[in-house]
């Protein structure tokens, strides 16, 4: 990281004049956080005591076995508590609230989990909280807006725009424009303006870390290669950063969707349809037309429903220290139903995109190798989504006769 | 001093204060928006400022946020957008016309290609996302004479308002209140608090003060005569166009412009 904030191109600080202080105060608190011992120990204790770290490596031979190529490994993220690897960064962030003095978060939400993840925390840690959402998301994860509401956290639906993340975004930046004084803002993925990148990416950074022990306790080598789902990039920074340059290949895995046209995907790499820009704070690849619009996108998983990308990875990606592959709407669904019979495990939809990014290629190694593969959420929180994709019929009878009770 | 601050100054010879007025090009149509700008020119606004719309406008209120949301659907072109506001600037030498865009969609377009095609016309330009930090982006846009118009908020370190001073070219834009655009205008409370805020800023340049964030009536103009060059009217216009169509937005820019 070079000064201000800025990985290669990417990255910076482009926001309202408005902001100016209060990130320049977050930047201070954080720096002087992440320098104190005993922050960083409490950050460590909570990971353990409240998200159950350090999460599993797990083994799958039967998926091994199966697929006839690489060994298989994942990494559970979907044990922590909340069920995603969105628990890391709220912890984080959550205390560095409570040392700033401030008494309230707001926070953007996708898919949900990071939304659950931080009314989790404030719960846990007494903060006011506020969560943006598209209301096009809450429409696809209400269980998730259920929980948040009865954690008491306040959901706001976000109607403008696309009703997505993108969305969900700049609207909890307007908050943050009226609120900083006493409100942190709580990015959930390592985008936006100097600090959030690196600090996301660094709270999340315990999952690469775990992985160099477990791999070594395990099989006492490193693994050859590590799968991630990239949506705005936090659970791939997270599994990657320990391990950039060195031999491990680190595979990034985009949203694929249901095509390559324009609004059909949320691919950021491999398109000529994401270019260099500078929007939501910071500079990325982002998907936007040719006046400079970003552009609406399309996945399966709202998770990965994002137009830009983390400046971290949109830089290893060009300087060739991670590859971007994606992985459609219908093989994602292919993967899960492989991974839930196979391992018993039941990953969410934007893990599953690893999978699939992952098992397409094991198949082509061979069996000295190792790679592994982060599930970076488990998939309950996807039944509605999973049971339509599969056309469950029985599930809708379900849904039908228990509305019919009321 | 630059042909922007020059020109404020001498309108300030007979006027109490100016008005920078906002339409957004492509709301709810082109043709409607460059009506809009044309009646605001007709009635004697000293200033226009023309909005490109954005896809993700951060800095502003809902209300301009689901402007730009409509005016995006007739896809807007910058290139046009700037001649179609060109052309508004040569027809009405008596007024001076800026260009507000957020960064991104300047970057597509290339600085250096936005100074040749703004140079002569187009006399400054507003990018709310474009923090002082970056001034050098816009170095282009000063060699072609556009001049970028930067923001003072309250609150603002002593430091960093000379360091925007030094930057500042024809019109600073100071911000009256804390928040986003738009929300409802502003007590008569703070007029002291007011002079101080700009008291501070005027010790360091004498570039003209634009004062914005809240202006929706003749009684805030007069409010603030005395203590700026400029008052600058956000979504004021865009609320009265809403509640009743040109007929409103015209009654709206007479209310503001009576202000002399």
């Amino acid at each position: 990281m070079s000064d201000q904030g800025y990985f290669g191109q990417y990255g910076g600080s482009f926001i309202p004049e408005i902001l100016y202080s209060s990130q320049q105060e977050l930047l201070k608190h954080y720096r002087e956080a992440m320098a104190d011992p005993s922050f960083i120990a409490s950050v460590k204790k909570e990971m353990q005591e409240y998200s159950g770290r350090p999460t599993p490596l797990t083994f799958c031979p039967n998926l091994t076995k199966q697929i006839g190529g690489a060994q298989i490994y994942l990494k559970r993220e979907d044990l922590n508590h909340s069920g995603a690897h969105k628990m890391n960064n709220v912890i984080g962030q959550g205390l560095l609230t409570k040392r700033m003095g401030k008494k309230r978060v707001i926070a953007e939400t996708g898919a949900g989990q990071h939304g659950v993840a931080t009314a989790l925390i404030s719960a846990r840690l007494g903060l006011e909280c506020t969560i943006y959402m598209g209301a096009k998301d809450i429409a696809r994860q209400y269980p998730n807006v259920f929980w948040m509401k009865q954690l008491g956290a306040t959901v706001i639906p976000v109607t403008t725009g696309s009703q997505t993340l993108t969305d969900a975004l700049d609207e909890a930046l307007r908050d943050w424009t009226s609120s900083y004084e006493d409100t942190h803002y709580l990015i959930g993925t390592s985008c936006g303006c100097e600090p959030f990148p690196e600090m996301v990416a660094g709270f999340q950074s315990v999952i690469g870390e775990e992985v160099k022990e477990q791999a070594m306790a395990q099989f006492g080598a490193m693994p050859d290669k590590i799968y991630a789902c990239v949506g705005g990039g936090s659970n791939a920074c997270g599994i990657m950063l320990p391990f950039v340059g060195t031999d491990t290949e680190l595979i990034g895995v985009e949203a694929g969707g249901r095509g390559d046209g324009p609004g059909d995907h949320a691919k950021r790499f491999n398109t000529d349809q994401a270019k260099f820009g500078i929007s939501q704070g910071y500079a990325t690849k982002f998907l936007q037309d040719d006046q400079g619009q970003l552009a609406p996108t399309h996945s399966i998983s709202a998770g990965l429903d994002y137009v830009g990308v983390s400046p971290i990875l949109a830089d290893l990606g060009d300087r060739g220290l991670v590859r971007m592959t994606s992985a459609n709407d219908e093989e994602v669904i292919a993967a899960l139903k492989t991974l839930i019979r196979a391992e018993g495990i039941i990953p969410a939809l934007e893990s599953s995109h690893a999978v699939a990014g992952g098992l397409r290629e094991a198949a082509k190694l061979d069996s000295s190798q190792r790679i592994v593969i982060n599930i970076s959420g488990r998939g309950d929180k996807d039944i509605f989504t999973i049971a339509k994709a599969l056309d469950d019929k029985p599930f809708n009878e379900f849904l039908h006769s228990y509305l019919a009770q009321e | 001093m630059t042909e922007l601050a020059k020109f404020i100054k001498k309108e300030r010879q007979t006027k109490s204060i100016l008005l920078m007025t906002h339409v957004i090009y492509g709301y709810p149509s082109i043709d409607e928006s460059l009506q809009m700008m044309k009646t605001l020119l007709d009635k004697g606004a000293a200033i226009l400022e023309v909005q490109f719309p954005f896809s993700d406008p951060v800095a502003d209120g809902p209300v301009i946020t689901k402007a730009c949301h409509v005016a995006l659907q007739s896809k807007p072109k910058l290139k046009q957008c700037i001649a179609d506001i060109s052309a508004l600037a040569k027809a009405y030498p008596n007024a001076r016309v800026l260009l507000m865009s957020y960064l991104n969609p300047l970057v597509q377009y290339g600085f250096e290609e936005l100074g040749s095609d703004m140079s002569g016309n187009i006399a400054g330009i507003v990018i709310p996302d474009l923090p002082i930090d970056h001034h050098k982006m816009a170095a282009p846009l000063v060699a072609a004479k556009v001049n970028p118009i930067w923001l003072i908020i309250p609150g603002m370190e002593k430091s960093r308002i000379e360091f925007v001073s030094e930057q500042a070219q024809g019109l600073i834009y100071c911000v009256s209140r804390k928040g986003v655009t738009g929300q409802g205008s502003d007590s008569q409370s703070a007029r002291e608090e007011l002079q101080r805020y700009l008291g501070e800023i005027n010790q360091f340049t004498d570039v003209p003060l634009a004062l914005g964030f809240g202006i929706a009536s003749a009684e805030d103009v007069k409010g603030i005569v005395g203590l700026v060059d400029v008052a600058v009217v956000g979504s004021a216009f865009l609320r009265a166009f809403q509640q009743g169509g040109m007929a409103e937005f015209a009654a709206k820019a007479d209310e503001l412009l009576s202000v002399k």
